[in-house]
C-alpha cells in the first residue's frame, strides 16, 4: 500500500483514539440528585463498578458531609480507592457501602478521588 | 599492507566499537582495527591474500553470535525502515483503538457475586488479563519480550522462569497475606510509584523498538551498557520480574489481594492467588511466546515496530495515570 493511503489510515486511527479519550473524559452538568440531607448531615452516593457514576455530583457546601461508595461485585480498579485531599486509601468490600466521613466542605473546593490506578476518577463540586 | 572497508550493521553503542575491535584485534593478520559507529563501517588492514568475501566469513563466524553482521555492501535496511513504520504505525494504532474500545464498552464490568472461590478468582484473572491492568504488566511483559527475542537470548528459558516465578510468587505472597490477616496493608503509592518506573521502561523500549531514534542514536556510556547486558543474561532476572508483578498497580490484583488478606489462612490465601494469576496466565504467555515466533518469522521488523507503537501508546498511558493518582497532576481521562 502506498504511504499516502497508510498516512490517511492513520489519522483517521487517531482520530477515533482521540475521541475516545475525550468523550471518556466529559464529565457533563453535574447532578444533585446523589445527595441527601438526612439529620443534618449530607449523604452523597457513588457507585463504584467499571468506573464511578455519576462523575460529577454537585453538594451543599458547610454541612457535615458523607460519602457513600457502594459496590456491586466490584473487582476492577474503582473498588481500590483514592482520595488525595483526605489521604484516603482502601479497597472497597467488594459488595456493599463505605462510609467516608468528609468533614464540613467549604464551597469552590474542588474535591476529587479516583482510583489506584489513576484512569476512573469523579469529582465533586460544592456550592 | 592493503586498507579495507567493510560494513557492519548491529553496533548499537559505544561498547559494541570496543567488542569488535577486541575480538577481530586477536587476529594476528589483522592491523588498526577500527570501526566507524556513525557510517557503520569498519576498517582494516591486513598483509593476508585472503578475498575480502573469505574475511567477511571470518569477521561473521566470530560476531554473528552477538548480533553484529558484516557485508561487502551497505544494507538498503534503512529504506525497507521506513516503509515497514509507516504499516506498523496505522495497525498499532488500531491495536490501541480495539483495547481502548473494550474498555469502554462495559463487557468487562460484569459483577461476580458471593463469595470468592478459587474457581472466581481464575475467572476474575481471565478478566483483568484483558482489562486494564493488561496496559501495565502486560505492556511491561511484551516490551521484555520483545527486547528479549530481539536480542536473541535465550527466550523459552526465561519465559518459563517469569511465568513461573509468577505464579509461585502469587501463592506464596497470598498465603503470606492469609496469615497476616489485615495487618498488612499494600500502599498505593509504592505501587504507583512502581507503575511508573514500569511506564517509563515501556516507552523507553517502545521508542527503540520502533527504531526512530536509530539515526541519531542514544549511545549509553560502556559501563552502564555492560550492565544491562550482564542483566539480561542472568537467570534471577525473569525470576525477580515475576515476583514484582505481584506489586505492579492493577486495581484486580489489589482487590484479589484484600480477598487473600481476609481469607483466614495460608493455604486458602495462596489458592486465591494461585488461581488468579491462573486465570492471567493465558494472555500474558500469549504475549511473551507470541513475541518470541513473530520475532524469528519473516514479519519480525513488522513486528517489532507494531509492537514498540503499541507498547508507547500503552506506556503513555499509564504515566500519565499514574501521575494522576500521585495527585502529579489533575485526572486527564476517564477510561
Amino acid at each position: 500500500m502506498s504511504k499516502t493511503i497508510l498516512g490517511i489510515i492513520t489519522f483517521g486511527l487517531v482520530v477515533a483514539l482521540v475521541v475516545i479519550f475525550v468523550n471518556g473524559s466529559k464529565k457533563g452538568d453535574g447532578t444533585m440528585e446523589n445527595s441527601v440531607i438526612k439529620d443534618g448531615i449530607q449523604y452523597i452516593t457513588i457507585n463504584a463498578k467499571g468506573g464511578y457514576y455519576p462523575l460529577r455530583s454537585i453538594a451543599k457546601a458547610g454541612i457535615p458531609t458523607k460519602l457513600v461508595m457502594k459496590t456491586n461485585g466490584s473487582f476492577d480498579c474503582s473498588s481500590s480507592l483514592l482520595i488525595r485531599s483526605l489521604n484516603y486509601q482502601k479497597i472497597l468490600p467488594q459488595r456493599g457501602e463505605e462510609i467516608i466521613d468528609i468533614g464540613i466542605p467549604k464551597a469552590g473546593e474542588p474535591f476529587t478521588g479516583m482510583c489506584s490506578m489513576g484512569m476512573y476518577n469523579f469529582s465533586i463540586e460544592f456550592i | 599492507m592493503k586498507k579495507y572497508t567493510l560494513h557492519v550493521s548491529g553496533t548499537h553503542c559505544a561498547s559494541c566499537k570496543i567488542l569488535v575491535e577486541d575480538v577481530l584485534g586477536e587476529q594476528d593478520f589483522l592491523k588498526n582495527i577500527r570501526v566507524d559507529l556513525k557510517k557503520e563501517i569498519i576498517e582494516f588492514e591486513t598483509e593476508n591474500q585472503k578475498s575480502e568475501s573469505e574475511i567477511l566469513n571470518i569477521f561473521n563466524s566470530k560476531l554473528n553470535g552477538n548480533g553484529y553482521v558484516f557485508s561487502l555492501e551497505k544494507k538498503i535496511q534503512n529504506t525497507n525502515g521506513d516503509t515497514v513504520i509507516w504499516t506498523a504505525l496505522p495497525l498499532g494504532i488500531f491495536v490501541l483503538v480495539m483495547f481502548f474500545i473494550l474498555q469502554k464498552s462495559g463487557v468487562l464490568n460484569f459483577g461476580i457475586g458471593g463469595n470468592v472461590t478459587p474457581l472466581t478468582s481464575f475467572i476474575i484473572g481471565l478478566v483483568a488479563s484483558v482489562s486494564s491492568c493488561l496496559v501495565i504488566v502486560g505492556g511491561l511483559v511484551l516490551s521484555l519480550s520483545v527486547k528479549v527475542s530481539e536480542d536473541k537470548i535465550s527466550d523459552t528459558k526465561n519465559f518459563i522462569f517469569f511465568h513461573a516465578s509468577r505464579l509461585l510468587s502469587f501463592a506464596l505472597l497470598g498465603g503470606v497475606l492469609g496469615i497476616l490477616g489485615s495487618a498488612l496493608g499494600v500502599n498505593f503509592t509504592f505501587t504507583n510509584i512502581l507503575g511508573i518506573i514500569a511506564s517509563i521502561v515501556m516507552i523507553g523500549l517502545g521508542l527503540h523498538l520502533t527504531g526512530i531514534f536509530k539515526r541519531n542514536r542514544i549511545t549509553l556510556p560502556v559501563s552502564l551498557f555492560n550492565f544491562f547486558r550482564k542483566v539480561e543474561h542472568k537467570t534471577f532476572t525473569p525470576i525477580i520480574l515475576g515476583f514484582s508483578t505481584f506489586f505492579l498497580p492493577c486495581g484486580f490484583t489489589q482487590s484479589m489481594q484484600v480477598v487473600a488478606l481476609g481469607s483466614g489462612s495460608f493455604i486458602s490465601g495462596a489458592l486465591i492467588m494461585f488461581a488468579f494469576s491462573l486465570g492471567t496466565m493465558p494472555v500474558l504467555a500469549f504475549l511473551s511466546f507470541g513475541s518470541a515466533s513473530f520475532a524469528h518469522s519473516k514479519h519480525a521488523p513488522l513486528f517489532f515496530k507494531t509492537a514498540g507503537i503499541v507498547v508507547i501508546g500503552f506506556g503513555l498511558f499509564a504515566f500519565l495515570s499514574g501521575l494522576a493518582s500521585l495527585g502529579v497532576i489533575n485526572p486527564l481521562f476517564n477510561i
